[in-house]
């Protein structure tokens, strides 16, 4: 079509050629520069939503929001924090009044199409509302006021609490003596670490020595006082509550532990016993060491847990009133004691947020990000932070690529360097590649049922049903007999030097092969049902459930082939001359594979790792089943020896934007965390990577600098 | 006639050649472009080349000079194969100790194959079969019980193609030392110094030892390979065209350097270029399809051969 005219011009090729014609468009390719920019641009625009979406929720949550007072047209008040807006359909009848009174309604309650809004609330207040958000028409709104003095409390427990602080007071049972004239005064002043201050008391019982009374002494009794008061009150309250929580954790911890341990101990010398392997007077010394032991321990524990009542006692004298104004209520210290004002411990955190300028909303902003990456969550992980998620995450993929990197170089370097290339080489291979596409839930049935119930179990537990000693033995012998010949047949079937294998070496060679295979399989068998082997944790389930290890050798498995790929293609390109010229050094094969195929190998070795990190710390499927889990009640890592423990659960983040999102019973609550999750997953694995990326980088000069 | 002008000897492909003679013959154009225009006499005029291109076996012509030499490597009957292509057709040569002999001959009549026999590098090519003897000092080289790696500790070589390896031009140099598990810090550098002096490069990089070597030209990272190939002190040193991918200036030092260098160690050199042979080299080997043709010392048989062809041959006007 548009080349008729070319051709009709060169008819005479005499004739000048006419400057101006054009190339045809489709000659010239125009349209294909469009079609690939336009799809290129449709990337980068999804890539930047994705990117732009989670980021702007991702950072938006903890920017702290005004407080409303709320007055509705029926004369009720509130307090919330505005979250988010939405027009709705009320259904046909409710529509025709609204629109038939539409001309009344304050503006902008309605939207263009006439349909009304509504604006959902986080009121808070949990024990008192009932539920934590609430909708609110637009039109039923009268007025909003911001007032300066009210608060969102963030409570350890039972989620935010808006309200009005009023007074923060010392609340004590104690013992009072009798004065001269034997009476108690039940009101006066009283001299506090902060000047002259009120209390009074209210007897529970009084006798002639004295009276036991409940004593409030009221520390600060006006807003402004408040203020003053609190944050370092606040912050010695704090200070109670984490030593409360360590002592809790690390020293009861570690008496449990000692404790378990004992128990354990006993205990297999208890099973020992059962199978007739150890004797009774040994069943009764273990006994006795084990009660003496407990005792001991229970004594160390009662000590602490007195230090630790002592300290509760203290705390729970410090008390704060933040009323709520709809229902007078205050802050309790616990659902059900709706008298009891809370205790200053159990606030997170104080935001003031109508009285804050941008400062101070940074300083909340960026207080509540670091809550949330170094602390435990609470409240069924839609509050506090992730920091276990996140240690989970990291370790899990750290533990990942320390099995996968080594475990698939060296099958790529067996593949290439060692290896001859042929039909059953290329097969492998292809049957590696094809492991890349296998469904990740797959490796997921897999892990759990090889790695948690047979390795797990065996480690635990021992062999099933082991063969009989005599067996074992006859199996042993055999073995090494195999073992040998192998050896033998194998250097029998060599190859001269110089000379290319002949028919004789090739079959030698294959026998020798499938020997050694025997030799394998047959010392496999004998490990698995060796009748020696008891397991290590016979007294408690240990390996044989889900767990980090299992986690990390599932996912390893996953990401093998992505290791093996791009190591594989490393070394190959690594150019055949060098190797030449090793060789010519006199270099041996080993030789020259660590110092001159490897290290120019390992920036693309690198970028298998990089690919596999990137593939295997957002891998959620395969964990839900071998070892991801939505609370984890100890960290895989303690300070104390032995340091790591590879059998516990964990948590990870991609789960447990999974479980906040989807399982949790406040999805309104937890949206805003699966946000922030979703953004620090996309920071952890971009990490990761970038360490990788800049490791590879820093190897390339090396090794690239060399290359001359 | 210069050295420059015919320094530059055409860089070919050698997977690429068949062993058949008219291939043989065709590469050979470019090396008779610099000649005069003398019309090549035909080949088949030549009994030995005759015979040669038919296939049988021709007794190779050895000057009694090269006989009378102590000898460091016996070639006995040395045949080759590749696969079921035979390269090498019964060798009978002796390389005298202590001299640089060169191996010329048309592109694929088994140069480098040769060359690398010598060190049995085609031991890495799986399909290759020999047969024959091959001495160094008096010990047969193909003998099951040899150590392949010690073996080739004993030569160095050099390749066509400058190889230095990814790392510096110091941990280069000492390599054949490294993978013998040398540590010794004053011993290295010892053998570092040395090595770079002897390929003539000390001054132009003793400052930037510990770089690697980028930046470094042609020539001298084909230096720092000799350097490389003469610090493990060999017995042999193996060259296979080291000045084919060089410029006239890099060749020229690197000729000096073959020649000083010979004066210490036995070297075997390949080269495309006869004057590049004339000028360092000290006997001359001429080869021809898998067949050593002429043997003898390189100022006779550049002057006096005792074969029409190999005359032919030197003067260029026949490949
Ligand atoms: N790796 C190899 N596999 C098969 N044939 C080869 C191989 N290397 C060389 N040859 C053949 O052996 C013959 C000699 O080659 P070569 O020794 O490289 O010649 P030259 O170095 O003299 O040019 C040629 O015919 C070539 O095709
Ligand atoms: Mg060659």
């Amino acid at each position: 079509m548009s080349q008729a005219p070319l051709i009709q011009s060169a008819g005479d090729a005499n004739e000048p050629r006419h400057v101006k014609r054009r190339t045809p468009l489709a000659v010239r390719g125009e349209p294909m520069l469009w079609l690939t920019g336009m799809a290129l641009t449709a990337c980068i625009f999804m890539i930047v939503a994705l990117l732009g979406i989670v980021l702007w929720n991702g950072f938006a949550t903890f920017w702290p929001r005004d407080i409303h007072e709320v007055k509705l047209d029926n004369g009720s008040v509130f307090l919330g924090v505005p979250t988010r807006e939405e027009s709705y359909d009320p259904g046909p009848a409710r529509l025709a009044d609204i629109r038939a009174e539409s001309e009344t309604l304050p503006a902008g309650s309605l939207d263009d199409k006439g349909l009304p809004k509504r604006r959902l609330y986080r009121v808070g207040n949990k024990e008192v509302t009932g539920q934590p958000f609430q909708w609110v028409d637009l039109m039923d709104i009268e007025s909003i006021e911001e007032p300066k003095d009210v608060v969102l409390l963030e409570r350890t427990e039972w989620g935010i609490w808006l309200g009005t602080p009023e007074t923060i007071l010392l609340k004590e049972e104690r013992f009072i003596p009798a004065t001269a004239d034997g009476g108690i005064p039940l009101e006066g002043m009283t001299q506090t670490k902060w000047g002259e201050r009120r209390f009074e008391r209210e007897i529970l019982e009084s006798t002639d020595e004295g009276a036991r009374v409940i004593e409030r002494t009221y520390v600060a009794e006006t807003g402004p006082d408040v203020w003053e008061l609190l944050p370092e009150m606040h912050r010695d309250a704090d200070k109670r509550r984490a030593r409360i929580k360590s002592l809790n954790k690390h020293d009861v911890g570690f008496i449990n532990m000692k404790m378990e341990r004992a128990r354990l101990a006993f205990r297999e010398v208890q099973l020992q016993h059962e199978d007739g392997k150890v004797s009774d007077e040994r069943l009764a010394a273990a006994r006795a060491t084990f009660e003496e032991k407990q005792e001991t321990l229970e004594a160390e524990y009662e000590e602490l847990l007195e230090e630790i009542r002592e300290l509760e006692r203290i705390d729970d004298r410090y008390r704060i009133v933040v009323r709520d104004p709809t229902s007078g209520a205050f802050a309790p210290r616990a659902q059900t004691e709706p008298d009891e004002p809370m205790r200053l411990s159990q606030i997170v955190r104080v935001v003031r947020a109508n009285d804050l300028g941008v400062g101070g909303r940074l300083g909340v902003y960026f207080s509540r990000w670091w809550e949330f990456v170094s602390e435990e969550p609470r409240e069924a992980n839609t509050e506090g932070g992730v920091f276990p998620v996140i240690f989970g995450t990291v370790m899990l993929t750290i533990l990942l690529s320390i099995i996968v990197v080594p475990f698939g170089v060296i099958a790529a370097l067996y593949l290439r360097e060692y290896a001859k290339q042929g039909l059953i080489i290329s097969m492998v291979r292809i049957a590696i590649n094809n492991l890349a596409g296998v469904p990740s839930i797959v490796y997921g049935v897999f892990g759990l049922g090889f790695f948690c119930y047979t390795l797990g179990n065996y480690i635990d537990n021992g062999p099933t049903n082991p063969w009989s000693p005599g067996m074992w033995w006859v199996g042993s012998v055999g073995t090494v007999v195999i073992l040998l010949c192998a050896a033998v047949i194998g250097a029998l079937g060599r190859p001269t030097p110089g000379q290319p294998p002949t028919r004789r070496n090739k079959i030698l060679g294959g026998a020798a092969m499938m020997l050694w295979l025997g030799t394998l399989g047959l010392f496999i068998a004998l490990i698995a049902k060796s009748p020696f082997f008891d397991g290590f944790f016979p007294a408690r389930t240990t390996f044989g459930t889900k767990g980090i290890l299992w986690s990390a050798l599932t996912l390893a498995l996953l990401t093998l082939p992505v290791v093996v790929v791009a190591t594989e293609e490393a070394i190959s390109s690594v150019p055949g001359s060098q190797r030449e010229g090793s060789y010519g050094c006199g270099a041996s094969k080993w030789q020259t594979i660590r110092r001159i195929v490897l290290p120019s190998a390992m920036p693309g070795i690198m970028t298998g790792m990089i690919l596999a990190i990137a593939r295997g710390a957002g891998e959620v499927a395969p964990l839900m089943l071998v070892g991801a889990v939505k609370l984890a009640p100890e960290l895989p890592f303690e300070p104390y020896f032995p340091y790591f423990h590879l059998e516990r659960s964990f948590m990870h983040l991609g789960f447990h934007i999974y479980d906040v999102g989807f399982q949790s019973p406040d999805s309104e609550a937890a949206r805003p965390v699966v946000w922030t999750t979703t953004f620090l997953l996309i920071v952890v694995v971009v990490t990761l990577n970038l360490a990788a990326i800049a490791f590879r980088a820093r190897l390339r000069k090396r090794t690239r600098g060399g290359a001359f | 006639m210069t050295r420059t002008e015919t320094s530059t000897a055409p860089t070919m492909d050698e997977q690429t050649h068949t062993s058949e003679a008219e291939s043989a013959v065709k590469t050979r154009r470019v090396e008779m472009q610099s000649r005069d225009a003398q019309p090549a006499p035909d080949p088949s005029e030549f009994a030995v080349i005759d015979a040669i291109r038919r296939g049988e076996t021709v007794p190779a012509t050895i000057h009694d000079a090269v006989e009378d030499e102590p000898h460091v490597l016996n070639v006995q009957n040395f045949r080759l194969w590749y696969g079921a292509a035979q390269a090498l057709f019964d060798l009978n040569m002796n390389i005298p100790r202590g001299k640089v002999t060169a191996l010329i001959g048309p592109s694929g009549c088994g140069k480098s194959t040769f060359l690398r026999s010598i060190n049995r590098l085609n031991d890495l090519i799986p399909s290759v079969r020999t047969d024959g003897e091959l001495l160094l000092n008096g010990e047969p080289v193909y003998a099951p019980d040899v150590d392949v790696i010690d073996l080739r500790k004993r030569m160095g070589m050099v390749f066509q193609k400058s190889n230095p390896f990814p790392m510096s031009i110091y941990e280069n140099v000492v390599y054949p030392l490294r993978i013998d598990g040398e540590r010794r810090k004053s011993v290295l550098n010892e053998v570092c110094e040395k090595a770079l002096r002897g390929a003539a490069i000390w001054d132009e990089v003793k400052d930037r030892l510990h770089q690697p070597g980028t930046g470094l030209s042609g020539g001298q990272q084909q230096r720092i390979c000799i350097a490389r190939a003469i610090a493990a002190e060999p017995e042999v040193l193996l060259m296979d065209e080291p000045c084919s991918a060089l410029d006239p200036i890099a060749t020229l030092k690197i000729e000096d350097l073959i020649s000083e260098i010979g004066q210490r160690y036995t070297v075997v050199i390949v080269t495309h270029n006869m004057q590049q042979a004339a000028r360092v080299s000290d006997y001359t080997a001429f080869m021809y399809l898998g067949r050593l043709v002429e043997f003898g010392p390189t100022a006779e048989l550049f002057q006096n051969p005792k074969l029409p062809e190999t005359e032919q041959y030197v003067t260029g006007r026949f490949g």
